[in-house]
């Protein structure tokens, strides 16, 4: 009962299990604005969608979700749409060279290896700083001494880099990020996350949403509206190329998860105004954190079973 | 001369009716095989079904039955330890001539005794090669190449079918069949043949094996057809023959759905 068949993943799949676990991803789009994909593709694996098909047609809810995440946040004001786009345009282009750069290492033979690692890498490293730094916010917050020489230490070379990233080229004030900048880094860090992103095959916004906060120093609920903006148009991309060329995008479960994460994204979109900047930092670290940690336990445990299916990470 | 030319004659004659009695023995009891439904749909709301099987054997005989999917290649990676800590996706592999779906059933009490995959207690002396009756994962085994020669064919195979058992493709189902009661010279049997969603549309070979001192002494065999019906034929088509125009309806429904729940959500107020 409540069952219902997937003709591209070839499987049947429980109605309700799909629209909690849409609901689920979509109020983290909605709370943190990540897409999800790296919480979301080994869900639906877990639930026997083969890999390919489990990305592809998240990419596709991801469309749905972002664009009513997107709406919301527009009318509240938080989506800087320049900012968006210069990130959207590296982010296209970084993309287009890391799928050159897995070819590469697929080549070399240990492309399975380099992704495991560098998912573990980039999880932890991510989620611990921004842990931590949300730790320290709050301690300040509740009134904890923090080092005075230290942050001395921290304002000067803030100092310094705010003074080489003004000599840049192409300054441009991006108004809504309350910040005036060289078009060429969100450009460049754009170009970055792509190639991650095309690395770890995943849509990026669990990167793009640290580099937005701690490199270019856009406000939190900014950082939301405009990582959903480029994650839409990122997607809407994907999902085209994946139904196109692999024939991997499954509509009926993309619909499924579609009406799960639509309202979700909008329940996080309300719980997120609630929420200060630090409280949403740290929780967005802890489930960056989980994924790091149950990642590696993969990697050091001894698996049940010796071999995988070739195709997917 | 000619005397030892009409005994040889005799001797023949006396052989060739002992073979045709023997045959009209054999023909008495022929093995039989009858689907419930040999054709099964996927329709929307499809999560699998069941197949009855039912047929007739002689008397004396066990009767294995196997469910057998189109033959594939499959590509595989082998896990092993990186640095000597981290465990990955390793070496890669291919194993030919692999069934995409595989099921035994075999009969009450006897089971796993006479499938012969482990071949243990007293059937054990009775069956002289595992590979005769055709039936079971070492009788499978025979038939799959793996690529390169070099790699352990067992150890892969052993835990490709860990993996199909696990995604409820490959299965053995032990005291599974039912044997009726005898009439004359044989006796009915039957079975409920588990029809996971997994199994995708195609022609699958379910086969019946009679049994008889570990020799399989005869054989039916009827294909199951399982086809894409309603929505899921109308999807799969679109995705696969128009696939352009199906990320496009894709990305559409995704946008409209989400202004819509947006639109929704603001008119009712919820979430602002």
């Amino acid at each position: 009962m409540f069952h219902m068949y997937l003709p591209i993943a070839g499987n049947s799949v429980n109605i309700i299990l799909i629209l909690g676990l849409g609901g689920f991803v979509g109020l983290l789009s909605g709370i943190f604005g990540v897409g999800g994909g790296f919480l979301m593709t080994p869900l639906l694996m877990m639930f026997g969608i083969p890999p390919t098909v489990a990305a592809a047609s998240d990419s596709n809810q991801i469309v749905g979700a972002s664009t009513s995440g997107t709406l919301a946040h527009m009318r509240l004001g938080n989506v800087d749409i320049p900012m968006g786009l210069m990130l959207l345009i590296g982010g296209i282009a970084g993309g287009t060279v890391g799928v050159q750069v897995i070819k590469l290492l697929r080549a070399m033979g240990n492309a399975d290896f380099l992704i495991a690692i560098t998912y573990v890498i980039m999880l932890g490293g991510v989620g611990g700083y921004m842990f931590w730094e949300s730790l320290q916010g709050m301690r300040h917050q509740d009134g904890l001494p923090v080092e005075k020489k230290k942050s001395k230490k921290k304002e000067a070379e803030k100092e310094e880099k705010k003074s080489l990233v003004q000599s840049l080229p192409f300054q441009y004030k991006f108004v809504k990020s309350g910040c005036e900048i060289s078009m060429l880094l969100p450009l460049g860090f754009g170009i970055l996350v792509g190639i991650l992103a095309a690395i770890m095959g995943v849509g990026g916004g669990f990167i793009m949403v640290p580099v937005m906060v701690y490199l270019l120093r856009m406000p939190m609920h900014v950082v939301v509206g405009t990582s959903l903006f480029q994650i839409l148009f990122t997607c809407v991309n994907v999902t085209i190329m994946q139904a196109w060329s692999n024939h991997t995008v499954d509509f009926v479960l993309a619909v499924l998860l579609l009406l799960g994460s639509t309202i979700g994204a909008q329940v996080g979109t309300a719980v997120s105004k609630r929420l200060n900047a630090d409280q949403l930092k740290i929780m967005l670290a802890s489930l960056v954190l989980l994924v790091c940690v149950k990642m590696m336990a993969g990697l050091l445990m001894t698996p049940s079973i010796m071999v995988a299916l070739k195709g997917g990470h | 001369m000619h005397r030892i030319l009409r005994i040889n004659g005799l001797l023949l004659a006396v052989l060739a009716v002992l073979f045709w009695i023997g045959s009209a023995g054999a023909s008495e009891a022929p093995v039989t095989l009858k689907l419930s439904h040999p054709t099964l749909k996927i329709t929307t709301f499809y999560d699998g079904t069941t197949v009855n099987v039912s047929g007739t054997l002689p008397a004396s005989d066990d009767i294995l039955l196997h469910v057998i999917g189109a033959k594939k290649n499959v590509a595989l990676k082998v896990k092993g330890k990186v640095a000597g800590l981290l465990w990955m996706n390793k070496t890669d592999v291919e194993l030919e001539n692999t069934p995409a779906v595989y099921m035994v059933y075999t009969p009450e009490k006897i089971g796993k005794d006479l499938l012969l995959a482990q071949l243990e207690g007293k059937y054990k002396a009775m069956v002289k090669d595992v590979a005769l009756l055709g039936v079971g994962y070492k009788a499978l085994v025979k038939d799959i190449a793996i690529k390169p020669e070099s790699a352990d064919k067992k150890f892969v195979f052993g835990e490709y079918v860990k993996l199909m058992e696990k995604a409820g493709v490959y299965g053995v189902y032990d005291g599974a069949v039912n044997y009726g009661p005898v009439e004359g010279k044989t006796k009915s049997f039957s079975a409920t043949l588990i029809i996971p969603p997994k199994m995708t549309a195609g022609k699958y070979l379910v086969e019946a094996v009679a049994v008889r001192d570990g020799k399989p002494v005869g054989r039916a065999r009827e294909t199951l057809t399982i086809e894409l019906s309603g929505l899921p034929k109308i999807i799969a088509s679109l995705a696969y023959e128009h696939s352009l125009l199906f990320g496009i309806m894709a990305v559409a429904i995704a946008v409209a759905t989400g202004l819509l729940i947006g639109v929704l959500f603001k008119g009712g107020g919820g979430a602002h």
